[in-house]
């Protein structure tokens, strides 16, 4: 059975490992506001904020060129830094732009490599805990948005999206949807029909 | 105390609200009121009205307050100019509240786990609106449930709620003219899934015993405040799944 839990709600009655829990002799507890399975042991965030592993695909904003830095506004706790030496393109202050997570630095910098600025397109906003059910089981969610309104998207694990050319409004609105029903049953097939009746409005 | 003046806060066993000594006032909680905040939240406590959001984290600034092991909070306690008959809602920070700011990033700074944020700072701002005694412990509800509606990881949700006393009776969640003609107040904010007390203050004079029933009366209304929190957090998931069940 699935439910939703809220920090300090009991998981399981003996301590187990699981991700964003706390125990004690009795038993294993939320830290978080989640979506917990029973059978499997699984605690999916409803709300949670990106945490920065090396490998990471973000997207961010060029906010100071510093001369040997650029600093990069990742809409997380902590700023991004690339440093300018390793650049393959010009890069400038308000260019969005894309890069990989290198290491999360102790004082709490994330240093950032190959950042490289997209032209045009737009960024929106979603929560970060959204990101995987967005990306879907072997990209099947994105996919399925990408192959209909023929958007190009490129998705960052700090909750920025950037999107491009084909029906834009509509990958925005499905994009949201997922946003907002992420915890539901049967979304993928909502999904669906929503693109479907989206592109048809279109053609007419 | 104002003058020698003192009303009876207890009449035939009812107080001036027609409470019973046990009962907590009326206590509606929203959640997610504030769209530019992290996490936010409204409390209604009988005539207390209070919104508390939660921003972060975030680079803490100025660097030298930065913890390089753990985050840090910053809380700001305020009340509206016209939250208050008396002098308490002027502008700006006074005494008061720079206390009671204090005493609340302290019950915080127990349940939120700050070693996964080094060097970040994590802002919480209670505002009350209108003010009917007892707003630092409905303010400590209604952040802690903004925290956990933010997605900072917490170990629990924690609760307060104040007692008091009037002559020989102690009673729950004290109003405004209880607060100012009783004998004692005691506001204490307990972490529900320990017992842990994290908020232990008083005004007047309590015996030994008094306390401990004190807390434990507080224990007993902090499962009732604990349950509401809960939904309260729920409930906007809650409505998209009923949305979609069928």
């Amino acid at each position: 059975m699935q439910r939703i839990v809220v920090p300090g709600e009991k998981l399981h009655t003996a301590p187990i490992r699981i991700e964003n829990t706390t125990t004690d002799r009795n038993g294993t507890y939320s830290c978080i506001l989640g979506y917990f399975d029973d059978e499997n042991k699984t605690l999916v965030p409803l709300e949670s904020l990106w945490d920065p592993k090396p490998g990471d695909t973000v997207i961010g904003v060029v906010e100071e060129d510093r001369g040997t830095t650029l600093t990069i506004n990742l809409n997380a706790p902590y700023k991004g830094l690339a440093l300018t030496k390793f650049l393959e393109s010009d890069i400038s202050v308000n260019d969005i732009v894309v890069a990989n997570v290198k290491v999360l630095e102790k004082g709490g910098t994330i240093m950032l490599l190959k950042p490289s600025a997209m032209k045009g397109g737009k960024v929106m906003a979603v929560k970060p805990s959204r990101i995987p059910r967005i990306i879907g089981k072997n990209n099947t969610m994105i996919k399925q948005i990408t192959d209909a309104t023929a958007t190009s998207v490129i998705i960052g694990l700090n909750g920025l999206i950037w999107l491009k050319g084909g029906n834009i409004d509509l990958t925005t609105a499905a994009l949201l949807k997922i946003e907002e029903e992420a915890h539901t049953q049967g979304l993928t097939q909502r999904i669906s029909d929503m693109l479907a009746a989206g592109m048809k409005q279109q053609v007419r | 105390m104002v003058g020698s003046y003192k009303p009876e806060l207890i009449v035939n066993g009812k107080r001036l609200d027609g409470r019973m000594p046990a009962d907590l006032r009326n206590i509606t909680i929203e959640v997610g009121v504030v769209k530019n905040a992290v996490g936010s939240a409204y409390i209604e406590w009988g005539n207390n009205k209070i919104i508390a959001g939660v921003y972060g984290p975030k680079e803490a600034l100025p660097k030298h307050v930065q913890d390089p092991e753990r985050a840090i909070i910053k809380c700001r306690y305020a009340m509206s100019p016209f939250s208050s008959l008396e002098e308490h809602g002027r502008t700006g920070p006074n005494r008061r509240s720079v206390e009671i700011s204090k005493v609340t990033k302290e019950v915080f700074e127990n349940v939120v786990l700050l070693d996964r944020f080094p060097g970040a700072e994590i802002d919480i701002f209670i505002d009350v609106l209108q003010a009917d005694g007892g707003t630092r412990a409905a303010g400590i509800t209604a952040a802690a449930v903004a925290l956990a509606a933010s997605g900072i990881p917490m170990k629990d949700v924690p609760f307060a709620a104040s007692v008091g006393k009037v002559g020989d009776t102690l009673i729950l969640d004290l109003n405004k003219v209880e607060d100012n003609y009783s004998d004692a107040d005691m506001p204490v904010a307990i972490s529900p899934r320990t017992g842990d007390i994290l908020l232990l203050q008083m005004d007047g004079n309590l015996t030994k015993e008094e306390v401990k029933t004190g807390i434990g009366m507080i224990q007993k209304a902090g499962e009732h405040i604990s349950r509401l929190q809960r939904e309260a957090l729920k409930a906007p998931y809650e409505r998209i799944l009923e949305k979609y069940k069928k």
